[in-house]
C-alpha cells in the first residue's frame, strides 16, 4: 500500500508541474510506416530540432505522440535501414502527421549514418537484445531453417540449451522461466521435431526483442526473460507473394491490402516434408509412416478511422509423428489475438487485447491388446487493457490491467474395450492471474533517464477438486474437496521495476536496474532434453510462486560514429521457491507429481560483454559470457549449495557478415561454450547381476565443451526485376566437430567386464541448400 | 499397458524420430570416448531378497569400486546376516563364497514384514521389506513390429492384475543364465485387468532355438521406486542429475532389500 501510495503522490506531483508551463503547448501525433509495405515501424525515433528538443520513439503499433509549444519545429524521423526525413512544421494546434519512410539499403552506412542512432546509449533499457530480420536472412542454420529462437542464442547472456532442446537460458533461468509472446499470446512449447526448430516462422515476423533485466511493468508471470515476438502486419500497398523451398521444408506467404492504406492482411505457412522421403518406398512398414510439422501464421489489420484500430492475428502450428499401425504423437500451439487500437486523446492511446492461447498433446497406441490415447492441455483466456499516456516529454506514464484464466488437463486416458488400459483422468486445474501495473518514463534531464513502475500481480488457483496438502516427506496431510469457482489458494505479489541510465557523454552511458519478477505456472520437466509432454503445474497449496531479484550495472560506449557498439553488463540475481526433485522421482505421477518436488533458493551472478560492428561491408558481432549458477534445496545434495544444471561458465559467440556487392552475402558462425554442470557417475557396483553406478555429489561434473563453426552464402538474383529469386547455401558444422548430444555409461557391447563412456553426437557437418522467390 | 511402457513408446519414438533424421539427413553417432572420472572412498552395497519359493534366500553384499576398473562383484567377507520378523522368526545367513550370503531353504510367507539386519565393517544395517501377494505370470507371447522395413522382436508378460489394491511389479528377463534386463512396473493404468506388457528388450541377439527366462516379481512399493529409478538411471534419457536410487537400508548403504514372490516362465526364440 505504502508504494502504491507514494507512486500516486509523484503522479500528483508531475501532474502539477504541467501547469506551470508558460507557452501553450500542443501535440504532434501520427504513425510511421514503411512506404513500400505500409508495415508499421516499431522504435523509430521522432525528434524536434527547432524550438524544443524532444524525442519520441513509436510504440508496438507505429504510433508516437510528442509534446511541442507553438511555433516552427523541424522533425526528423529515423529508423535504422530507412532514409531519414526532416520535414519544417508551424505548429499551431494538435496535429496528426504521419510518416512514410523509404527503406535504405539495410546496412549503408550513409544513409544511417546520419540519424546518430545511439539509442543503445541514450535508452535507460539494460537487458534489451534485439534480433534483426533482415539479417536473420544472411545467417547460416541448421538444414537452411531460418530460425529466430537460434539466432537470439547467439547473443550474450541468452544460451542455448543443447542440441535437440528447443529451450534457453538467460541468466541462470531455467528454459521455462522465459516468458516467449506472439503477438502477446503465450506459447508454451516454442519447438517443432523435439527441439530441432522453433515454432516460429521468419516470414511471418517484423520485430523480435528479448529483456533479460528490467523488464517493462507491462511484461509478467515469468522469472527470467520476455522474449517478444510480433507478426507482420501485411502490405498495405500492393499483393505480393513469396516463398521458398528448402532441403526439409518449404514455405509460402502471401500478402496484400484488404483497403489499401486503410488495412492488410498476410498470410505465411511453412510445413516440412522429412517424411516425403518414406513415400518413396514400396515397402508398407515405410511408406504409410509419417513425420513433418506445419506452422500457419495469419494477420489482418483494418484502421476504421484516425482513432481506431483493429488487428487479428493468429498462429496455429502442429508436429505430427505417425508410426503405422504402432504409434502415434502429435503436438502443437494455437494462439488467437483480437486487438483494438483506440486513441482517446492526443496523447492517451489506449489497446485491448482479448486473447486466446493453447497448447496440447495426444499420444496413440495403436496396438490391440494394449491401445490407449492420451490427451492434455494448456488452455489461457487473457485480457488485456494497456494505457499509454504522454504526460509531457519528460514523462510518459504506461499503466493496465491483465486478466488471464488458465486451465490445465494434465492428462487423460482412454482406450477401447479390447485394451489392458482402463479410462484414467486427471483432475484439470484452474486458475486466476490478475495483474496492474504503472509505470514512467522519466527523462529528468538530457542527461539523466528512469524508467520506474510497479506490477501488483496476484494467483489464484481455482476449485473444482480435491487439493492435496503435503508433508516435507511427500506424503499427503489433507485432502480436501473444493467447489466449482472456490479460491483453493491465493497468493499477492508486488513487483517494482527500475531502470536508469546517465549519459556520461554523447556517445556513452552508465546504467543500473533492478528488477523483481514473480512466476506462478512452472514447468515439471527432470530429462536431459525437453519433451512436448512435459508438465506445467500451477501455484497450489504445496507450490509457491518463484521469486527473481535482480540487480545489474552497465556500461555503453559507441565507437566511431556509432558504426560500433559495445556494452558491458554485470547481474546478480537472487531466486526464491525454485523446483527441483526428489531423488528418484516419478514425474509421470501426474495426480501427485507435487508429492517429488522440493524447493529451495537460486543465485546467479555474471558478466555480459557485446561488441557489435553494425554498418560496413563487413559487420557482425562478438558476443562472451561468463556466468554462474547455483541451487540450495534441502533434502538435496546434504543441503549445500550445487550447480543447476543450467550452469555454464563460458560461452563465446562469433558472427560475421560479408557483403562485397548488391548481390552476394558470406557469413560465418562460431559458437564455443564450456560444459555445462551434470552429474556423472564416481565409481560403480553390481546389483541384480547388472552395472549399477555410484553417485556422489550433485552436478559437480561438467559436459564436454562445445563449439561448431557454421558458414553460409547468399545470392541475390538480379535487381529490379518484378519476380525475384535468391538461393542460400549453408555448411552446419563445418568441421564437424563431434559435439556430444548425451553422455551415457554402459558395459561394452562385446566385453561385459568393461564399462564404456558412450557419447552420442546428433549433427556432423550438415551441408543445406534453399530457394526463395518472391513477386 | 502400463504407464511405464508409455514413457518407452514416447522414447522410442524419439528414438526413431532421431533414427528417421539420421537416416535421411543427419549423421547421428556413437562413440566410447575417454573421460575422467572421480574416484572415491568406496561404500558398502546390500543386495538380497527372500521369495515365496522353498529355496536358499541370498544376500550379496560387496563395495562399490572405480569405474575404470574391470566389472565384477567386489565382495565383502566377514559380515553377519540375521533375517527376522515380529512373531519371532530368526534367520542366520552363512557366507558361501566372498559376499556371498546364504539362508537354510526358508520358504516366505505373502502379507509377512521381513527385517534383514546386517554387520559388517563394524557397522549395522538394517532393511524391511513387505512380502505383497502374489500375482502369477500366467504366459509369454512374443510380439513383433515392423518399423522402416525392420522387424523387432519383444517378449510381453500377460498376467490378471487383482482389482482395487494398488501392485507394483518387477519382471527380469535372463538369457543364458544373466540378466539382460529388467524393470518395475505398477497397475495404475491396467488395475484389474488382464495386462498385456511389453517389455522393451529387442531379442535380436538371440537366435531360433535360443531360451529365454522371465522371472515376474510382485514386490513392495519402496523396492518398486528403487529398480523404477534405476532403469531410469540406465535408461538413453536419463535424468538431468542421476542420483543413487533410494534404498531401504539405513546407514547410507547402496542397495536394496526385497520380500517378493516370484513367478517364472521361459520361452523359445522362434
Amino acid at each position: 500500500m505504502r508504494y502504491t501510495y507514494r507512486v500516486l503522490l509523484l503522479f500528483l506531483l508531475i501532474a502539477q508541474f504541467q501547469f506551470s508551463f508558460a507557452q501553450i503547448k500542443r501535440t504532434i501525433l501520427g504513425n510511421i510506416t514503411d512506404s513500400k509495405t505500409g508495415e508499421t515501424l516499431i522504435g523509430a525515433s521522432v525528434k524536434i530540432t527547432v524550438g524544443t528538443s524532444a524525442v519520441a520513439m513509436t510504440n508496438s503499433y507505429g504510433f508516437y505522440t510528442i509534446g511541442a509549444i507553438e511555433g516552427t519545429h523541424d522533425i526528423s524521423v529515423s529508423f535504422i535501414g530507412y532514409k531519414t526525413i526532416t520535414q519544417r512544421l508551424i505548429l499551431s494546434k494538435d496535429t496528426r502527421l504521419n510518416f512514410m519512410l523509404e527503406p535504405g539499403n539495410q546496412l549503408d552506412e550513409v544513409v544511417i549514418s546520419g540519424t546518430k542512432n545511439n539509442e543503445n546509449v541514450s535508452s535507460p533499457q539494460m537487458g534489451l537484445q534485439k534480433i534483426n530480420i533482415g539479417e536473420l536472412n544472411n545467417l547460416p542454420m541448421l538444414l537452411g531453417e531460418r530460425d529466430v529462437m537460434r539466432a537470439l542464442q547467439l547473443l550474450p547472456g541468452i544460451k542455448q540449451a543443447g542440441e535437440g532442446n528447443g529451450g534457453f537460458y538467460v541468466r541462470g533461468g531455467a528454459t521455462d522461466q522465459n516468458l516467449i509472446l506472439l503477438d502477446e499470446a503465450s506459447v508454451y512449447n516454442a519447438s517443432h521435431l523435439l527441439g530441432f526448430f522453433s515454432t516460429f516462422n521468419s516470414d511471418a515476423i517484423k520485430d523480435v526483442t528479448v529483456y533479460k533485466e528490467g523488464m517493462p511493468a507491462q511484461y509478467g508471470g515469468r522469472l527470467a526473460s520476455v522474449l517478444d515476438i510480433k507478426m507482420n502486419d501485411g502490405n498495405r500497398k500492393k499483393n505480393t507473394v513469396e516463398g521458398g523451398i528448402g532441403l526439409i521444408s518449404s514455405r509460402l506467404k502471401v500478402e496484400g491490402p484488404i483497403v489499401k492504406d486503410k488495412g492488410s492482411f498476410m498470410i505465411s505457412g511453412r510445413r516440412t516434408y522429412l517424411d516425403a522421403f518414406f513415400k518413396l518406398s514400396p515397402n508398407s512398414s515405410i511408406n504409410r509412416n509419417a513425420l513433418y510439422f506445419y506452422d500457419l501464421n495469419a494477420k489482418a489489420n483494418y484502421q476504421l478511422n484516425d482513432k481506431n484500430t483493429l488487428f487479428l492475428s493468429g498462429y496455429f502450428g502442429r508436429d505430427k509423428l505417425n508410426l503405422v499401425k504402432i504409434f502415434g504423437f502429435d503436438w502443437g500451439n494455437g494462439t488467437v489475438t483480437l486487438r483494438w487500437n483506440h486513441l482517446y486523446s492526443s496523447r492517451l492511446f489506449s489497446n485491448t487485447s482479448l486473447i486466446y492461447s493453447h497448447y496440447s498433446y495426444v499420444i496413440q497406441n495403436f496396438m490391440d491388446d494394449s491401445n490407449f490415447e492420451v490427451n492434455s492441455f494448456i488452455r489461457d483466456f487473457n485480457l488485456k487493457q494497456d494505457f499509454e499516456f504522454s504526460i509531457s516529454n519528460k514523462h510518459r506514464l504506461k499503466f493496465g490491467l491483465n486478466a488471464i484464466h488458465h486451465t490445465i488437463a494434465p492428462g487423460k486416458m482412454t482406450a477401447t474395450g479390447s485394451s489392458s488400459v482402463n479410462q484414467v483422468s486427471y483432475e484439470n486445474r484452474k486458475g486466476l492471474e490478475l495483474a496492474a501495473y504503472a509505470m514512467d518514463e522519466w527523462s529528468a534531464s538530457e542527461k539523466l533517464k528512469f524508467v520506474y513502475g510497479l506490477r501488483l500481480s496476484s494467483f489464484s488457483l481455482l476449485g473444482p477438486g480435491y487439493f492435496k496438502t503435503y508433508d516435507a516427506e511427500g506424503n499427503i496431510t489433507q485432502i480436501k474437496p473444493y467447489g466449482a469457482g472456490a479460491f483453493v489458494k491465493n497468493y499477492l505479489n508486488l513487483e517494482p521495476r527500475f531502470s536508469a541510465s546517465y549519459r556520461l557523454s554523447p556517445f556513452s552511458s552508465f546504467k543500473a536496474a533492478y528488477t523483481r519478477n514473480t512466476q506462478n505456472i512452472h514447468l515439471i520437466s527432470n530429462s536431459t532434453s525437453t519433451s512436448p509432454t512435459d508438465l506445467y503445474i500451477m501455484n497450489s497449496n504445496n507450490v509457491k510462486p518463484e521469486i527473481a531479484d535482480q540487480v545489474s550495472t552497465g556500461y555503453f560506449r559507441n565507437f566511431d560514429d556509432n558504426k560500433f557498439e559495445f556494452s558491458a553488463e554485470i547481474y546478480y540475481k537472487w531466486m526464491q521457491n525454485q523446483i527441483e526433485y526428489r531423488n528418484g522421482t516419478d514425474l509421470r505421477e501426474k495426480d501427485n507429481v507435487e508429492a517429488d518436488l522440493l524447493y529451495g533458493d537460486g543465485r546467479a551472478y555474471g558478466i555480459e560483454l557485446f561488441l557489435k560492428k553494425k554498418f560496413g561491408k563487413f559487420h557482425g558481432w562478438i558476443g562472451y559470457t561468463y556466468s554462474r549458477t547455483e541451487r540450495q534445496v534441502d533434502g538435496l545434495n546434504e543441503g549445500k549449495w550445487f550447480y543447476a544444471k543450467q550452469d555454464r561458465t563460458h560461452d563465446i559467440s562469433l558472427v560475421g557478415i560479408y557483403k562485397p556487392g548488391p548481390r552476394w552475402a558470406f557469413s560465418a558462425v562460431f559458437v564455443y561454450n564450456t560444459g555445462n554442470a551434470v552429474t556423472y557417475p564416481s565409481g560403480k557396483y553390481q546389483v541384480n547381476g547388472r552395472t549399477a553406478f555410484y553417485y556422489t555429489n550433485k552436478n559437480t561434473y561438467r559436459t564436454p565443451a562445445y563449439h561448431r563453426l557454421d558458414v553460409s552464402a547468399t545470392l541475390e538474383g538480379k535487381p529490379g526485376k518484378k519476380f525475384q529469386s535468391s538461393w542460400s547455401f549453408g555448411i552446419y558444422n563445418l568441421y564437424n566437430r563431434q559435439n556430444a548430444f548425451a553422455i551415457n555409461f554402459k558395459d561394452a557391447p562385446n566385453d561385459a567386464t568393461k564399462t564404456q563412456v558412450v557419447r552420442t553426437t546428433l549433427f556432423g557437418i550438415i551441408p543445406s541448400a534453399t530457394w526463395n522467390f518472391k513477386f | 499397458m502400463s504407464d511405464s511402457t508409455k514413457n518407452k513408446n514416447i522414447k522410442l519414438g524419439a528414438g526413431l524420430l532421431t533414427g528417421f533424421l539420421s537416416l535421411t539427413l543427419l549423421s547421428t553417432c556413437e562413440k566410447a570416448i575417454d573421460l575422467k572420472l572421480d574416484n572415491v572412498t568406496p561404500v558398502i552395497v546390500i543386495e538380497g531378497g527372500i521369495n515365496d519359493l522353498n529355496e536358499s534366500q541370498i544376500v550379496r553384499i560387496s563395495k562399490t569400486y572405480d569405474f575404470k576398473e574391470a566389472n565384477r562383484f567386489n565382495g565383502v567377507s566377514g559380515a553377519k546376516v540375521v533375517l527376522t520378523t515380529a512373531d519371532g522368526l530368526v534367520v542366520n545367513y552363512v557366507e558361501s563364497s566372498p559376499g556371498i550370503y546364504k539362508s537354510p531353504k526358508l520358504k516366505g510367507k505373502p502379507g509377512t514384514i521381513y527385517t534383514l539386519t546386517v554387520n559388517a565393517g563394524g557397522e549395522t544395517y538394517t532393511a524391511t521389506s513387505t512380502m505383497p501377494q502374489k500375482v502369477i505370470l500366467n504366459l509369454l507371447t512374443f510380439k513383433n513390429f515392423t518399423l522402416l522395413g525392420k522387424t523387432r522382436e519383444y517378449v510381453a508378460v500377460i498376467y490378471d492384475d487383482p482389482p482395487g489394491v494398488p501392485n507394483q511389479y518387477h519382471s527380469i528377463i535372463r538369457y543364458k543364465g544373466k540378466v539382460v534386463f529388467d524393470v518395475a512396473t505398477d497397475d495404475r493404468f491396467n488395475d484389474g485387468n488382464k495386462v498385456n506388457d511389453l517389455l522393451f528388450y529387442e531379442l535380436d541377439k538371440m537366435n531360433p532355438g535360443d531360451t529365454i527366462a522371465v522371472e515376474f516379481q510382485c514386490v513392495d512399493k519402496a523396492v518398486y521406486k528403487y529398480f523404477f529409478s534405476m532403469g531410469q538411471n540406465l535408461s538413453e534419457t536419463q535424468p538431468v542429475s542421476p542420483a543413487n536410487p533410494p534404498s531401504n537400508f539405513n546407514n547410507k548403504a547402496l542397495g536394496v532389500f526385497s520380500a517378493y514372490t516370484s513367478s517364472s516362465r521361459k520361452a523359445l526364440v522362434k
